[in-house]
């Protein structure tokens, strides 16, 4: 390559010469409103051939492929050789749907047979198409089409990859799509810099006392929450979830610990995630946080959701197993949602039942509800579990929930969600309420 | 590890001492210095006056930063005077992480044995720092990273040592392991292992999750060799990184207490696209730099 902007040995342009009139191009075309399409070819397996013919063989190969794509294209598309093996055809005037047409020509072009010496090669490329797209520049147009040449590439080459469609390794290593992206970078942003933090909404009994306080996750970045909808799918993908899991019961337990050491010892509740619980190591995870926190195992439980529980598999009953071992609280989360079999609550090991909000908001006129809680409810007793009911919202459900023998409640009707400074105040104001009662 | 863990069990009367006077601590809580720091870059303006007012409130924090900044692996020209110039030097980022490696050495007790374990930590933190500058561009790991990994990699011993007593004969038996995992030596006897209780300080820690998974997985030999969904590739750089940098200060002073290179060697050199033979060069080269810095 030269400076001039010329490269010797294909006469197009270098990198270089291709970024300056790349930066001509978009300002044209931004101008004259008209699309500007790139396509970013990678000739597959370049190594080998330089490798089995040497580098002047190389030369040779480069230089009789441009010269097809030249004749073919060169009063179409601005030409440019970015590196060894690497091509980029500008082409304004080209949507989408042109721009795959071009980049189809590049690779008949590229696959025809060619001699070298006395060896025929039947070469091949990886192809990435990019469209200008509004705001972006020079630079991000290339890199789009770059970053799917690189897809294509990985896809196993000797094809071609639209920007925009193909997905984009996270900062973990793990595929994810554009939008994915953004939440996964707030994700990590959060855990830095302290954007994650829990909540906890007090679990009331009907005779006023704390049964529990269930810490709930939020995420902070930029001044905005991140709603668990977005960050917790994502979460899932890339394997964060794990870390999320195991910093909340973390964090958790420390709170359970400042809370015992100030007087007004609390059971902490804590959401535990199927990849935490058929993750390698739970039961060394679970021992790490309480040794790490110093924390009466009591003072922990965890919330697993229904659908766990009656997954039979031999690694999450052994955790589960574990956990009792460990001395911590296992509570059955949003009953009722999924298949619940009852037959199998009689194997469950859990020390209590959370009655999902499905079954509160018909409170209390229907009827049939009703009945069916009352029914849970003594079912759930009877195998020695405490019984709660999530999301009550008014007094009406509050009075029905009682009458039908449910033990606790948890809701806005008494407590909303708190920071841990703001739990810690109530919890105190609350126990002296509750003995000056 | 570990090489740190030697200085611990071959220290038998300082052990009950130190067991003694860290056993009602947990987990160190996360410093209020990282508070502070996250606080300020939530805000999108940091103000760095009143941060090098935090620091500066904290002699061992300011003298800890000062000292990074001129540590030979950064290579400034400049030598750092004061707080002030440290922070503008290492820039935010960096400076946080900085400051959490200093806070860990000051959040567990003065005990000559842990003191020889902080040496050691931060001997193989800069031995790793300085080895990312040599290899580390074609390696996508920052030296800061390294650095903070070399510095955390085992902080799960102390922790342990506090609930077991018995933990530096635990030591003993996985640093003469030659088949298994450490921490498989460490499970026979503990209900956990030092590298997961050290990927969750990291984690209250709010260090990056690349480091937290590659103190977690840094004696899984396996993964190291197949890679998998549970690590990022940056972690398992990281860990060939520190596990080279061990090895190669271990060749340095002539001293050798673990069997970890024979069963993770191989898959760090592979990792970092390394030859056995590049070995002496590399420690020539990390010698070279910190002479030529200090």
């Amino acid at each position: 390559m030269t400076t001039s902007g010329i490269d010797p040995l294909t006469g197009f342009l270098d990198r270089q010469g291709c970024l300056r009139n790349a930066s001509r191009l978009v300002d044209h075309c931004r101008r004259e409103e008209r699309p500007l399409a790139v396509v970013w070819a990678n000739l597959d397996r370049f190594k080998k051939i330089n490798e089995s013919l040497g580098l002047g063989g190389g030369d040779a190969v480069i230089a009789k492929i441009s010269e097809r794509i030249k004749t073919r294209l060169e009063h179409r598309a601005h030409l440019a050789r970015m590196g060894r093996d690497e091509f980029v055809m500008m082409a304004t005037g080209y949507g989408p749907d042109e721009a795959i047409g071009l980049a189809n020509e590049v690779w008949q072009l590229v696959i025809m047979p060619l001699e070298v010496g006395s060896v025929t090669l039947h070469p091949s490329c990886s192809l990435g198409v990019a469209v200008l797209e509004y705001g972006e520049n020079e630079e991000s147009l290339l890199q789009s089409a770059e970053r799917a040449m690189f897809e294509a590439k990985r896809q196993g080459g000797n094809r071609i990859v639209i920007s925009g469609e193909e997905l984009i390794p996270g900062r973990l290593g793990i595929k994810l799509a554009r939008e994915e992206l953004e939440v996964e970078h707030k994700l990590h942003a959060a855990l830095e810099v302290g954007g994650l933090y829990l909540n906890y909404q007090p679990i009331i009994g009907f005779d006023g006392k704390v049964e529990a306080i269930e810490a709930l996750m939020r995420c902070e970045y930029g001044g905005e929450l991140v709603s668990p909808g977005q960050f917790i799918p994502v979460a899932e993908k890339t394997g964060l979830v794990i870390r999320l899991g195991e910093w909340s019961l973390m964090q958790a337990a420390m709170h359970a610990k400042r809370l015992r050491d100030q007087g007004v010892p609390t059971k902490v509740a804590v959401n535990v995630s199927r990849a935490q619980l058929t993750a390698p190591k739970f039961s060394q995870t679970l021992h790490a946080a309480l040794l790490c926190s110093d924390v009466p195992p009591e003072l922990i439980e965890l919330e697993i959701t229904e659908s766990l529980f009656m997954d039979m598999s031999e690694l999450v009953q052994s955790n589960m197993r574990t956990a009792i071992r460990c001395g911590v609280g296992l509570s059955i989360d949003d009953f009722g949602t999924g298949y619940s079999c009852l037959a199998t609550l009689k194997d469950i090991p859990a020390t209590k039942l959370k009655l999902d909000r499905a079954f509160v908001t018909p409170l209390p006129e229907d009827k049939r509800v009703y009945a069916v809680v009352k029914a849970i409810t003594q079912l759930g007793r009877e195998l020695g579990m405490t019984v709660v009911a999530e999301g009550v919202e008014n007094e009406a459900q509050y009075a029905a929930l009682e009458s039908a023998g449910v033990d606790a409640i948890q809701g806005f009707v008494r407590a909303r969600p708190m920071g841990s400074d703001d739990v810690t105040a109530w919890l105190h104001q609350h126990s002296l309420a509750t003995v000056d009662g | 590890m570990t090489e740190m863990a030697d200085s611990l069990h071959t220290e038998t009367t300082v052990d009950e001492m130190l067991v003694k006077s860290i056993i009602d601590i947990g987990i160190p809580p996360r410093p209020a210095i990282l508070d502070v720091l996250a606080r300020e870059v939530r805000t999108g303006e940091p103000d760095f006056k009143r941060i090098t007012q935090h620091v500066s409130a904290d002699v061992s924090l300011s003298a800890g930063l000062i000292k990074t900044a001129n540590s030979p692996f950064f290579g400034f020209r400049v030598r750092a005077k004061t707080v002030a110039h440290a922070l503008t030097m290492l820039g935010l980022e960096i400076a946080t992480k900085a400051l959490a490696g200093i806070a860990l050495r000051n959040a567990f007790p003065v005990t000559p044995a842990l003191e020889r374990f902080w040496d050691s930590s931060a001997c193989i933190a800069e031995f790793s720092g300085c080895l990312v500058e040599i290899v580390g561009g074609r390696q996508h790991v920052q030296a800061d990273d390294a650095y903070t990994y070399g510095l955390f990699r085992d902080c799960g011993i102390p922790v342990l040592m506090r609930k077991f007593p018995h933990y530096k004969d635990v030591l003993a038996r996985a640093n003469r392991e030659k088949h298994r995992r450490f921490t498989a030596v460490e499970e026979d006897d503990l209900p956990t292992n030092h590298a997961i209780v050290g990927c969750m300080l990291a984690q209250s820690w709010s260090l990056p999750e690349e480091i937290c998974q590659a103190i977690r997985h840094h004696h899984d030999f396996t993964l190291m060799q197949t890679g998998g969904p549970t690590m990022p590739s940056a972690s398992q750089r990281l860990i060939a990184i520190g596990q080279l940098a061990e090895h190669l200060h271990q060749m340095d002073t002539g001293m050798s207490y673990t069997q970890e290179w024979l069963k993770l060697g191989p898959a760090s050199l592979g990792v970092l696209q390394l030859q056995d033979s590049d070995l002496d060069d590399l420690l020539g080269e990390i010698k070279l730099r910190s002479k030529e810095r200090w």
